[in-house]
């Protein structure tokens, strides 16, 4: 039963804050909007007895990842309003047509496929504390770690790229 | 699970609809990344749905790995908007067609 309540409001919660981040035409309520339903994410994963992916959920991406958004739209400020042509009006109609199709596509292969282990799952597991995690990294997805390491190392030289070529640009050093 | 794995795979599907609308819509690349956050966190659900499925920490990984990808991307991402915006007065993704052969 509380499953389900979680479940109710958690679902609700993020189909309407990702509703906010699609249709807000303000670039700061879409930022915000985020933040509320990647809580709402982060409650779905409590539910499902995921907790330690629940926290690195709101301090990543809540924390980390959203404040930069707000300190790159504050930081660009208004922007006047586009008034260009869509170069790709006539490709339109295609593209909500595939929209639509991969929706319907993905609700039927959902409510038509046979899921889960002959077996169900017991209630209560340990299969989301910080330890069984860091076991299963250390111990079958090691290479994925190393990737990791390797991802965030690039991205951190790409961004001091950027930065350095648009402090040059400005003519600093 | 007294909640079926399919009405978490299709909260995930909506999500992921709801992202790919945005980036189908919104103009601004900042949005565009917004939406994309949306579409990430909704194939979280999934993984952390069939984690909880199968009894397995395996899908926590997967969806902490894809945490690690998109901090990446918004950062490379974020910095090439405002890399962007440097030499131009607005930003609009229909515009930036600089780098066409």
């Amino acid at each position: 039963m509380g499953e389900k309540i979680t479940f109710a409001v958690a679902a609700i919660g993020a189909l309407g804050f990702g509703a906010g981040v699609v249709f807000f035409r303000d670039a700061f309520r879409a930022a915000v909007s985020l933040i509320g339903a990647l809580l709402a994410v982060a409650l779905l994963f409590v539910a499902l007895l995921a907790p330690f992916v629940a926290v690195v959920q709101v301090i990543v991406y809540a924390g980390a990842i959203v404040v930069m958004f707000l300190f790159v739209i504050a930081y660009l400020g208004e922007r006047g309003e586009i008034t260009s042509v869509d170069r790709l009006d006539r490709w339109q109609v295609v593209g909500w047509l595939g929209l639509i199709g991969l929706g319907g596509l993905g609700a039927i292969a959902v409510l038509s496929s046979a899921f889960g282990p002959s077996t169900p799952a017991p209630e209560a597991t340990d299969v989301g504390s910080a330890q069984s995690i860091g076991v299963a990294i250390l111990d079958s997805h090691i290479i994925a770690l190393q990737g990791i390491a390797v991802i965030m190392l690039i991205a951190t030289v790409g961004a001091v790229i950027l930065a350095k070529s648009a402090v040059q640009g400005e003519g600093g050093r | 699970m007294n909640v079926p794995i399919e009405a978490y795979l299709l909260l995930s599907l909506g999500l992921l609809v709801l992202g790919l609308i945005g980036v189908m819509r919104r103009r601004n690349p900042l949005m565009l990344l917004l939406s994309v956050e949306l579409m990430l966190n909704a194939g979280n659900v999934a993984l952390i749905g069939f984690s909880r499925m199968w009894d397995d920490p395996s899908g926590q990984v997967f969806a902490l790995v894809v945490m690690v990808v998109a901090a990446a991307e918004v950062v490379i991402g974020l910095g090439l908007v405002v890399a962007i915006y440097r030499t131009r007065s607005n930003l609009d993704v229909d515009e930036l067609s600089s780098m066409r052969g």
